[in-house]
């Protein structure tokens, strides 16, 4: 027995013949010499030979793979028996190709964010650390570097740990267009501890992590090859970042990356015991752990180390402490939810269409149950009739799944294009369909055959010949394929339920009103462009570039920020002025601090309420002025007017304190869409000179603007890069991103799951009335009114679809409690959205039951009793 | 695939049969109906094999690799099909005809019990 000659075996047949017919040949030839006659000597030889055609269907029967040869004809059945079904089929392809498509493309993305291991070496080890004010609720906070070095010292859990600052933009100029790059500086063990070695040159030394040392940078694959084309001679090349000479020593090999730190370019980071670093917290880090570590006991060491600290530098560490955290759940742990919960949909969404199909082999197995008989009769084995029942599913199966992973991949493009570039869901980069999906996909199509394969062949197994042979088994899946209803419709409930709560959340989170004007103000990203011997220098180039924006054609006014809202922020303290010693730091109230420059709440359309902002006149030289916001004196000082309080606040030592508030501005939210607006001091640019981003309120159309902006600012200096151009709105809608791509998401699969329920009550409710055809005729022929039909039907419409909204909701109330987290001002319980909700179920499904009631009323009594 | 028949009687007969025609070729490479009538007159007319038999069973033996097969030219220049017996079908012979005289022999003493 062989493949090869199985493939063969019309050939191989054809030469059995030839060689039979040989033999008969010779044989008659040797009769001839024998003496025999022409016909005589050929049937003597035929007789000898025996029955040709048995003995090569003999031959050609030990050619064939007998289960192979099973499963090809059951195949050829199958196909022939679904195509003489178009309807059946496309809708049973369909459906399940809509569970498929959308589970795969949901599995594909929770499969790449939250479950595929990091990307580098031995990743369960690696671990995120994080200082902690658990009296104020605060934890995952970045790190003071002086804390840092000193549980890098002390800490005996970890083999070691590495610092990192967040992601700037860093001004790449020389050579050609002077361009934004995100960059990051981290301590110079950094790429060890993650264990990753670069594609080309080397990584940092210690050596380059003292200060003043380290005039060398680290490229990212990406940035090697979209600026220097891949040129390995790039190693050793002096670049000019933010205005200073800096040599490449390294390129890092494609696809590393550091979670939420974008970065094309690495620096090291020269933190030490100085009092540069003594202040402030803004370190993230990353530790590896000591083999056979475990996270909590890391956790705990590195708690004793900060309970030690907080204890010698109380001014500074009170009430602090640490944390470490996993480093995969920490990276992912604010998408978590909601990925948990679009899966969760989308696992729904495939059990409804599998219920659906379900159904639809039920009824046609019932229609089958003669065909099936007959073949009984016929001597098909039990067996056989299953095996062949089980290809036609699977043949279904197998066309879905085909139909769905390609779906699923469309979608998985769909899903990530309705996220925006600057939102992308942590770690989108390993989102792609790998071995696992497949398998996934593979174990789903297995499974959907089960579920709707499995139970017309119990049924069909159940079948007594004689009896099916004699009456037409009418009720036989009438309780499964009813129960299947219910659980559709209470699924789909679930479902809707969910997607409403989101929908109306996000509408209200859509609704906000930020308090500054969106529609006309223009924000784009400056970083350092050259070398600014002093805040002076900073403030003056500042000026230079506002001044000449202001003044170019279609500008209203121009300011600055430091951080733009909905995208960073920045805390501080700060205490009124005592006659004694100030209270230690770690004690002071503290606020938001948002550093802008003068026109800055004109630009933005903030109100000023009381006072004034700031003007070019609040310099260095002069005194140092603030102005807060309404929450600010709201929360600090209720029914009082602030305008000329002073303050000693916490902000670069070369703001001299106190500093007297001169304005209160109208309250703008500022961390995200959702936080109330909290207290804020406003710090003048001209003051506390810095980097950040240049905001512009134009006259007309800002997309005119940008051209006539950079044109300005290349006039003060060409090699200054503008990056990030948007309008505010652009940057509120990407604030939102999220909540907006959960709740369109959980829509869309809300609408197909309805549809798909409401297919299902359509054709229970059609089937029952076709069933039911003779009963019903007899029924009106003894004189029922349509009325009285309509409502037999009805009734067994709306009681299949009040237990599966009964069962819905109670699940629905169950279940939308994970929703909170992601829910804006709407309890997961929210009344009128349940009763919405279910107002369209009910119409849905009345829609679907619609058709099979007129159908039923139509019922003529005489054709429907000769019928039978 | 062999045919359900009853297995021990199937057995025998297909062992004998393959053991004759393996023995057939043992003196070089032949044809169906060479083979078919070298075992008639080698066994003195006694084995009256249905010749049609015979196929099947080359196929069989074939199958095992014991022996192979080609297309050939027959004494009086028709095309038939030979089969040559390989070194494996060799070794089978070998093994075969020594089960088989065993089994004789058995049967031999038990038929004829040693002299009283």
């Amino acid at each position: 027995m062989s493949w090869r000659r199985y493939f063969r075996r019309a050939k191989w047949d054809r030469e059995r013949r030839e060689e039979l017919e040989a033999y008969v040949q010779m044989e008659s030839e040797h009769n001839l010499a024998r003496g025999m006659s022409d016909s005589d000597a050929r049937a003597a030889a035929q007789r000898k030979l025996g029955n040709g055609t048995q003995i090569r269907e003999e031959i050609y029967r030990m050619n064939t793979i007998a289960w192979f040869d099973a499963l090809c004809r059951d195949i050829r059945y199958a196909l022939r028996g679904l195509r003489r079904n178009p309807t059946f089929t496309l809708v049973a392809v369909l459906t399940l190709a809509l569970g498929i498509g959308a589970s795969t493309a949901i599995f594909t993305v929770v499969n790449g964010v939250l479950l595929r291991p990091l990307s580098y070496p031995q990743p369960r080890r690696l671990v995120r650390l994080w200082e902690t004010l658990p009296k104020r609720s605060i934890y995952r906070n970045v790190i003071n570097a002086w804390n840092f070095l000193d549980w890098q010292s002390r800490a005996q859990a970890f083999e070691g740990m590495a610092a990192i600052t967040t992601s700037q933009t860093i001004n790449l100029s020389g050579g050609g267009e002077p361009v934004a790059v995100d960059g990051a500086a981290v301590t110079t063990n950094f790429f060890d501890i993650l264990g990753v070695r670069p594609e080309i040159g080397r990584t940092f030394t210690a050596e380059e992590g003292i200060l003043g040392r380290g005039q060398v940078a680290i490229l990212s694959h990406e940035l090697w090859q979209r600026r220097f084309g891949g040129d390995r001679g790039v190693i050793g090349r002096k670049l000019t970042l933010n205005g200073g000479p800096v040599s490449v020593i390294g390129v890092m090999p494609a696809g590393f990356s550091f979670p939420k730190v974008p970065a094309g370019i690495w620096l090291s980071l020269p933190i030490d015991h100085s009092p540069l670093w003594e202040g402030g917290r803004f370190l993230a880090a990353v530790a590896r752990l000591k083999p056979g570590v475990t996270v909590g006991q890391a956790d705990a060491d590195l708690k004793r180390v900060a309970a030690q600290l907080s204890k010698e530098r109380p001014g500074f560490d009170q009430g602090w402490s640490a944390e470490a955290a996993p480093m995969l759940a920490d990276t992912t742990g604010d998408v978590r939810t909601a990925l948990l919960v679009l899966l969760g949909a989308v696992g729904f969404l495939l059990l409804i269409a599998c219920s659906n199909v379900a159904n639809l082999f039920l009824m046609r197995g019932a229609e089958r149950y003669r065909e099936i008989s007959l073949r009984e009769a016929l001597g098909a084995s039990r067996r056989r009739i299953f095996s062949h029942l089980l290809t036609e599913s699977l043949m279904i199966c197998v066309l879905a799944g085909t139909l769905g992973l390609g779906l699923g991949e469309w979608g998985l493009k769909a899903v990530l294009a309705l996220l925006p570039q600057s939102v992308a869901l942590p770690r989108s980069e390993s989102i792609v369909l790998d071995s696992r999906v497949l398998a996934c996909t593979l174990a789903l199509c297995v499974l959907t055959t089960l579920i709707f394969g499995l139970v017309p062949l119990i049924r069909a197994g159940r079948s007594e010949l004689q009896q099916s042979l004699r009456v037409r088994s009418r009720a036989a899946s009438k309780g499964i394929r009813r129960a299947f209803v219910c659980v559709q419709v209470a699924m789909a409930l679930v479902l809707s339920v969910g997607a409403g709560l989101m929908a109306r959340s996000f509408a209200r989170l859509a609704a906000v009103n930020p308090g500054f004007d969106t529609e006309r103000v223009v924000a784009m990203s400056l970083s350092p462009a050259g070398r600014y011997p002093n805040a002076q220098a900073v403030a003056g180039y500042f000026e230079r570039i506002v001044s000449e924006v202001r003044s170019a054609p279609g500008v209203e006014s121009a300011s600055t920020i430091q951080f733009l809202a909905m995208e960073s922020e920045s805390r501080s303290c700060f205490t009124p002025p005592t006659d004694g010693p100030l209270p230690p730091v770690s004690v002071q109230p503290s606020a938001m601090f948002s550093v802008i420059g003068p026109d800055y709440f004109k630009t933005m359309g903030i109100p000023v309420e009381r006072g004034r902002e700031f003007d070019g006149h609040d310099g260095l030289g002069s005194p140092t002025v603030i102005v807060v916001n309404a929450a600010f004196a709201k929360k600090f000082y209720p029914g009082e007017n602030v305008v000329g309080k002073k303050l000693m606040i916490c902000w670069t030592s070369n703001l001299p304190n106190p500093a007297e508030i001169v304005g209160v501005a109208g309250d703008a939210r500022h961390q995200s869409m959702a936080d109330a607006p909290e207290p804020t001091i406003f710090v003048a640019n001209l003051q506390a000179p810095t980097f950040g981003n240049l905001i512009v309120r134009v006259k007309g159309d800002p997309a005119q603007i940008e051209r006539a902006a950079v044109a300005a600012i290349h006039k003060v200096n060409p090699d200054q890069a503008v990056a990030k151009i948007r309008t505010l709105k652009e940057v509120v809608d990407d604030s939102v991103a999220r909540p907006r791509f959960q709740s369109a998401l959980m829509l869309v699969f809300a609408g197909v799951a309805l549809l798909l329920a409401s297919i299902g009550v359509y054709g229970v409710a059609s089937y029952s009335v076709a069933q039911r055809t003779n009963e019903i005729g007899i029924r009106v022929a003894i004189g029922a009114s349509r009325g009285d039909i309509a409502k037999l039907i009805l009734r067994e419409g709306a009681l299949m679809c009040g237990i599966g909204a009964i069962a819905g909701l109670a699940a629905a109330l169950g279940l939308t409690r994970f929703l909170a987290s992601l829910l804006y001002e709407i309890s997961p319980s929210d009344p009128s959205t349940l009763a919405t909700v279910c107002g369209v179920l009910i119409a849905s499904a009345a829609i679907a039951i619609a058709l099979p009631v007129r159908r039923a009323t139509r019922v003529d009594p005489m054709t429907a009793l000769r019928y039978e | 695939m062999p045919r359900r028949e009853s297995p021990l009687q199937s057995e025998m007969l297909q062992g004998t049969l393959d053991m004759l025609i393996l023995q057939t070729l043992v003196l070089g490479p032949a044809h169906g109906h060479t083979i078919a009538h070298a075992i008639e007159r080698g066994s003195e007319e006694v084995l009256q094999i249905e010749h049609g038999s015979l196929y099947p069973a080359l196929h069989r033996l074939e199958d095992r690799g014991w022996i192979a097969s080609f297309w050939g030219t027959s004494e009086n220049n028709r095309k038939a099909r030979y089969y040559r017996l390989t070194p494996a079908g060799r070794k089978q012979l070998t093994a075969q005809t020594a089960r088989w005289e065993e089994v004789v022999r058995a049967i031999g003493r038990i038929l004829k019990p040693a002299a009283e």
